[in-house]
């Protein structure tokens, strides 16, 4: 009777605090953000990382890392301890192309053909120059990226200028401080074969290199150029035959003794081959004899004069430039190719004074350690001098060395002491000082692909599984005396916690600094979980979410493709048994791997996500983390069973057959009985042409054995438009079938299961884009609406839950409305039937019935203050709380956007009681940009790809992670923590008050008693 | 009482008074009336003080409203025994077929107080008329069809 008022007063309670503010207090005790800077670009010299030491030879220096990523980021690394000192994010598109350091400033070029150039401070990180060089649209795309660019600063550091090749073909002579252009020059046939990626600067001349494409192989071209005034002195081919591009091309020069001249090396014919370089273009190359060579290495020191060549069997050797030419001054022993050694990485570096190092590096198969040789050409009196030592690099957990930045003490006149920056295959960034690791940075946490949230088990007491029955009288007794041994502390406990009233807070850290053993365990409200995050690096990690430590980490074995090489690209990840189910949880994580002889299989690895561990046989003798060859192929979907007792992962292979796993009778029963009832929508055709077919599966076996997908519908969508984005509606309890009214009458939820968000555009001659909700048993378009492409992208951000569809888009065109261009969020309600009271029971269904397409639909568009990079809905246990919509904006921060600001049945008029009773406000198109919504308070979040939400066992509390480039964990509240006691209750105060009547009662009851007696005996 | 029980006394020795009876037993069948149509005589007084309780859901309201749809109830189990002392002297006092056209009228009038309570609930929103009363106890079961996402 009473329903119909307490589900009112329920929902009040729930919108009364809708906006309520993170606050300062609770900064990284709910929350932590860890920043990135991503895995650093080891393609060339020009882009690799490096030291760079800022500050005179006499004075106080100070260093830092520096490094170009494939996120985009130019970065300067602490050597001390590698927090990040300063990065610079560039946008999405603009990928850094080549960075050159110089004193105490950085330049960049970034942008197709390098459109532009900027100059930071080396140390602080400060933009002290920006400058657009060419249209992003006008740069031309080189193979390599870094061909076509170069970056040189004029060696008279008063002048301050820097030289910019770019595009392949326009040299510019920019002012660092002013960004003032002195002169720009453009190759007169930029339509020619030349394309130039090299410049150099002496007092007289800029030497710019080229390659020019003939038959089978390249010749040099080199231009002069005034340093003055610009113009082109005079331009010449090198009579060279090149094999390898820019590979095989050096230009050397010596910073630190002017009188040398420039002098460019080039690998021919095995023969290393140079020439010196003056503004005239004469002079005759001089060639090496007798030894053939199979490459010539920039190793970074090219403008110290020195490059290692290594000879056919893979000896290396340091040549240095000199007077009379090029000369070989030392030669690596031992560094022949051979079995035990991985192949050497050589790498140049300097120390405080200046002076130039080769350092090589490489892995000994037998010792299980990685070597590091030093060569020091100035040392021993010129004769030149070289140090070795190992380090414990640990393979299993970081893969491969596959770069090596070196920087070198050198404290008297024998002791060389090198640290290395090493750049491994799983994405790891380690400082080694000698033996001695410093510092390591997991940089493949900057492009996690998949994450998946664990909850962790209870701690359990000890004695959980004891033989109860079977117990002999004096074994219990014995235990049970042990276990007394904990009651005075219990019972002081029990007292503290009850006088004292401190309980676990909702507010509170989950992670006490006692806590800190290496076994996790669920906290009281279940906030502690743990993520699993698969990256393309090849390793899996295990985060702790109270924290954001690394709780464990694995490296994805390889199986049959370890010989080749190969790499693994996870897929999809699944919870196969969750602490509910007893026991520890598991994991699978099904993932391609590509071999390097282009054989793709379809691997799945089987793990407990509290420990890394394996839980089947695949890993046994080895190390790393093996999985199931389950499909030898690609893969084209896989999913969940849908059973509640029996999990299982179906995959379908390329010929849509059906691969059950684990392969067990249970498992297979399990699928046989749901088999009639599946329907399967998968993305089909080829990439530029996705459609959406709906499948069934056989209930027999084909003779193959398997049971295949045959197709049952498709997607009637026009011709030229493609499935860009499937958003399956949220797969979360639902707490109410319907949305009361203020009058009493209900709204019903249309809960179509089978329903799907589908983004679909097409390519821009006839660009377009849209939004289709769709009936995923029978391919039915429930809900469409075409929203404006931008720029001829579709970019969509799209969220269903339950009923409610939200979007969010770019509108530039502003036609026909009175508002301005900006950025829209719609908020779309479905409602089943022609209106209220009306119900077609659309959970349950079956999809065959004409009732599916039968619903009512509400939607308000809305002005979105920022621009959008993905959106989410916060999800909790039951979902009775209300559901905010997580955003992540342009601006580097997550918010949260209330349900009721976003309500599509918000009235245009002053709301009435009935409406106001259902806390409707009245619509207004713009939603404020309220800094209360933040929930990342000042930390800049950078790229967030992805946000994922999980229940707490609070039914208020939604646990939000976000990645990207960064990694952000906090917890969201929509409607209060009302299902905790709030922090001001005052426990105290209510024991005292019960206590004072308590004992008021036991002094006042004799002293009335007496009272009556004596009235009684006077009356 | 007293009084009824003195005439008794008095009736006894005089053999005229059987008028006097007459006209007491009349004096009570009047009685019995006003008790009848006494829940209705209140109505107004009880409908101004819901007037002043207001719309809302608090004490002093609940507590209107709770007696309001007590109080019928309350009367009509004890209708027997308050109809008793206006029974003729023919007639069992406490039988329900004494005095029946004043326990009809009786009960009606009580049907109008309690009548003013519902009305009142309803008002209130306490009466589970919308179907939103009834959502909380609706169930759906499995989908016949399982769409794998």
């Amino acid at each position: 009777m009473l329903s119909g008022f307490l589900s009112v007063s329920w929902l009040a309670a729930l919108c009364i605090n809708s906006v309520s503010a993170l606050h300062a207090s609770e900064v990284g005790v709910v929350d932590w953000h860890k920043s990135f800077i991503g895995v650093p670009l080891i393609g060339s010299p020009s882009i690799s990382p490096t030291f760079h030491r800022v500050g005179s030879a006499d004075g106080p220096t100070q260093s830092v890392v520096l490094a170009a990523t494939s996120s985009n980021v130019l970065a300067a690394l602490s050597p001390m301890n590698g927090s990040i000192s300063w990065r610079y994010v560039f946008e999405d598109d603009e990928h850094v192309i080549a960075f050159k350091r110089h004193g105490d400033a950085v330049a960049a070029v970034s942008g197709p053909g390098g459109a532009t150039l900027r100059i930071f401070d080396a140390v602080s990180g400060h933009l002290r120059l920006e400058r657009r060089l060419h249209n992003a649209d006008h740069g031309r795309i080189f193979n390599p990226e870094t061909l076509g660019t170069s970056i040189t600063f004029e060696p008279s550091t008063e002048s301050g200028d820097v030289y910019i090749l770019s595009n392949g073909h326009v040299l510019r002579r920019v002012n660092s401080s002013t960004g003032d252009l002195k002169w720009g020059w453009t190759s007169p046939d930029q339509a020619s074969l030349v394309v130039y990626f090299k410049v150099v600067s002496t007092p007289t001349a800029v030497y710019l290199i080229g390659l020019a494409k003939s038959f089978a192989s390249y010749t040099l071209h080199i231009s002069v150029i005034s340093p003055e005034t610009g113009e082109l002195l005079t331009s010449a081919n090198l009579p060279s035959s090149i094999s390898d591009g820019m590979n095989d091309v050096i230009l050397l020069n010596d910073a630190r003794d002017t009188s040398l001249g420039p002098r460019i090396v080039w690998l021919e014919g095995g023969a290393v081959r140079s020439i010196a370089l003056s503004p005239e273009l004469k002079g005759s190359a001089s060639s090496t004899k007798g030894n053939i060579y199979k490459g010539i290495l920039d190793i970074g020191l090219n403008e110290h004069g020195q490059i290692v060549a290594q000879k056919e069997d893979g000896t290396a050797r340091v040549m240095k430039l000199e007077h009379d030419g090029l000369k070989v001054i030392w030669e690596f022993a031992d560094s022949a190719t051979v079995e035990h050694y991985s192949n050497s990485i050589y790498s140049g570096g300097f120390d405080k004074d200046g002076w130039p190092y080769v350092a090589r590096t490489y892995w000994s198969h037998l010792l299980q350690k990685a070597s590091v040789h030093v060569h020091a050409s100035h040392l021993a009196e010129g004769k030149g001098l070289e140090t070795g030592y190992t380090f414990a690099f640990d393979t299993k957990e970081h893969g491969i060395i596959r770069h090596v930045a070196v920087d070198v003490a050198n404290p008297s006149e024998l002791k060389v002491i090198p640290r290395v920056v090493l750049t491994t295959t799983t994405g790891a960034v380690q400082l080694w000082q000698q033996e001695q690791l410093l510092w390591t940075r997991e940089e493949a946490l900057a492009n996690i692909v998949l994450t998946e949230l664990v909850e962790l088990p209870e701690r359990k007491v000890v004695a959980s599984h004891i033989d109860l029955e079977n117990e002999a009288f004096g074994a219990r007794l014995t235990r049970q005396l042990a276990d007394a041994q904990n009651f005075p502390a219990y019972v002081s406990n029990f007292v503290k916690r009850f006088v004292t009233g401190s309980y676990a807070s909702a507010s509170s850290a989950v992670d006490s600094p006692a806590d800190s053993s290496d076994t996790l365990y669920r906290d009281t409200f279940g906030f502690r979980k743990i993520i699993v995050a698969a990256t393309p690096f090849g390793k899996i990690y295990g985060i702790d979410s109270a924290n954001g430590r690394i709780v464990w980490s694995r490296v994805f074995g390889l199986g049959w493709a370890a010989k080749v090489g190969a790499t693994v690209i996870p897929a999809k990840i699944f919870t196969l048994r969750t602490v509910g189910d007893g026991d520890k949880p598991q994991v699978a994580l099904i993932a391609q791997r590509r071999a390097d002889n282009s054989l793709v299989d379809t691997v799945l690895f089987h793990f407990d996500p509290l420990t890394g561990e394996d839980v089947t046989a695949a890993s046994e003798g080895s190390e790393l983390l093996q999985g199931h060859d389950v499909i030898p192929g690609e893969f084209t979907e896989a999913f969940l069973l849908p059973n509640e007792t029996t999990k299982a992962v179906i995959l379908f292979d390329e010929f849509l057959q059906v691969h059950i796993y684990p392969d067990t009778p249970a498992t297979k029963e399990a699928f046989k009985a749901a088999l009639p009832k599946l329907r399967v929508p998968l993305r089909t055709g080829k990439p530029g042409a996705r459609q959406l077919t709906g499948h069934q599966i056989t209930l027999e076996p084909e003779f193959t054995g398997r049971h295949l997908a045959y197709p049952t519908w498709t997607l009637p969508l026009p011709p030229s438009e493609e499935i860009l984005a499937l958003v399956p509606r949220t797969r979360e309890p639902v707490a109410s079938l319907g949305k009361v009214l203020g009058n009493r009458t209900t709204l019903y939820k249309y809960l179509n299961p089978h329903l799907v968000a589908v983004v679909a555009g097409s390519a821009p001659p006839a660009a377009s884009c849209s939004v289709y909700l769709i009936d995923g048993a029978k391919g039915t378009i429930v809900y469409q609406v075409a929203v404006p492409p931008v720029e001829g992208t579709c970019n969509v951000k799209v969220m269903l839950t339950e009923n409610w569809l939200v979007y969010h888009y770019w509108d530039a065109e502003s036609a026909g409305t009175e508002g301005a261009k900006g950025y829209r969020v719609v908020s779309v309600e479905l409602y089943e039937g022609a209106g209220v009271d009306d119900k077609t029971k659309s959970s349950d269904l079956t999809a065959y019935s004409n009732a599916t397409t039968a619903l009512t639909v509400f939607e308000k568009a809305y002005v979105s203050p920022s621009g959008v990079s993905t959106l989410t809905t916060t999800s909790t246990k039951y979902g009775i709380t209300v559901k905010d919509i997580i955003l992540a904006t342009k601006n580097r921060q997550v918010q949260s956007l209330p349900r009721r600001l976003l309500d599509p049945r918000r009235p245009h008029h002053k709301p009435t009681t009935e409406e106001s009773e259902e806390w409707l406000m009245q619509y207004d198109p713009v939603i404020p940009d309220d800094p209360r919504r933040t929930l990342s308070h000042s930390y800049e979040v950078e790229h967030v790809r992805r946000i994922v939400t999980s229940p707490s066992l609070l039914e208020s509390t939604s646990l939000v992670f976000a990645f990207g480039l960064d990694l952000f964990f906090t917890r969201v509240a929509p409607s209060d923590t009302f299902d905790v006691l709030s922090e001001n209750f005052n426990k105290l105060q209510l024991v005292l008050t019960v206590a004072g009547l308590g004992l008021a009662i036991v002094i006042t009851k004799p002293m009335v008693s007496r009272k009556r007696l004596r009235e009684r005996w006077y009356d | 009482m007293l009084q009824g029980s003195c005439m008794s006394k008095s009736k006894a020795p005089s053999k005229a008074s059987s008028s006097a009876t007459a006209r007491y037993e009349e004096l009570k069948v009047k009685r019995a009336w006003d008790l009848a149509i006494s829940p209705a005589k209140s109505l107004p007084m009880q409908a101004f003080m819901l007037y002043m309780s207001g719309g809302g859901v608090q004490i002093f309201s609940m507590g209107i409203v709770f007696m309001l749809l007590s109080s019928p109830f309350k009367n009509l189990a004890s209708i027997n025994n308050a109809f008793a002392q206006f029974a003729p002297k023919s007639a069992p006092p406490k039988a329900l077929s004494t005095l029946v056209l004043q326990k009809i009228v009786y009960l009606l009038c009580n049907l109008l107080t309690l009548a003013l309570g519902l009305w009142k609930c309803r008002s209130m929103g306490l009466l589970p008329t919308g179907s939103a009363d009834w959502l909380a106890f609706e169930t759906r079961g499995e989908p016949p069809e399982i769409t794998l996402w």
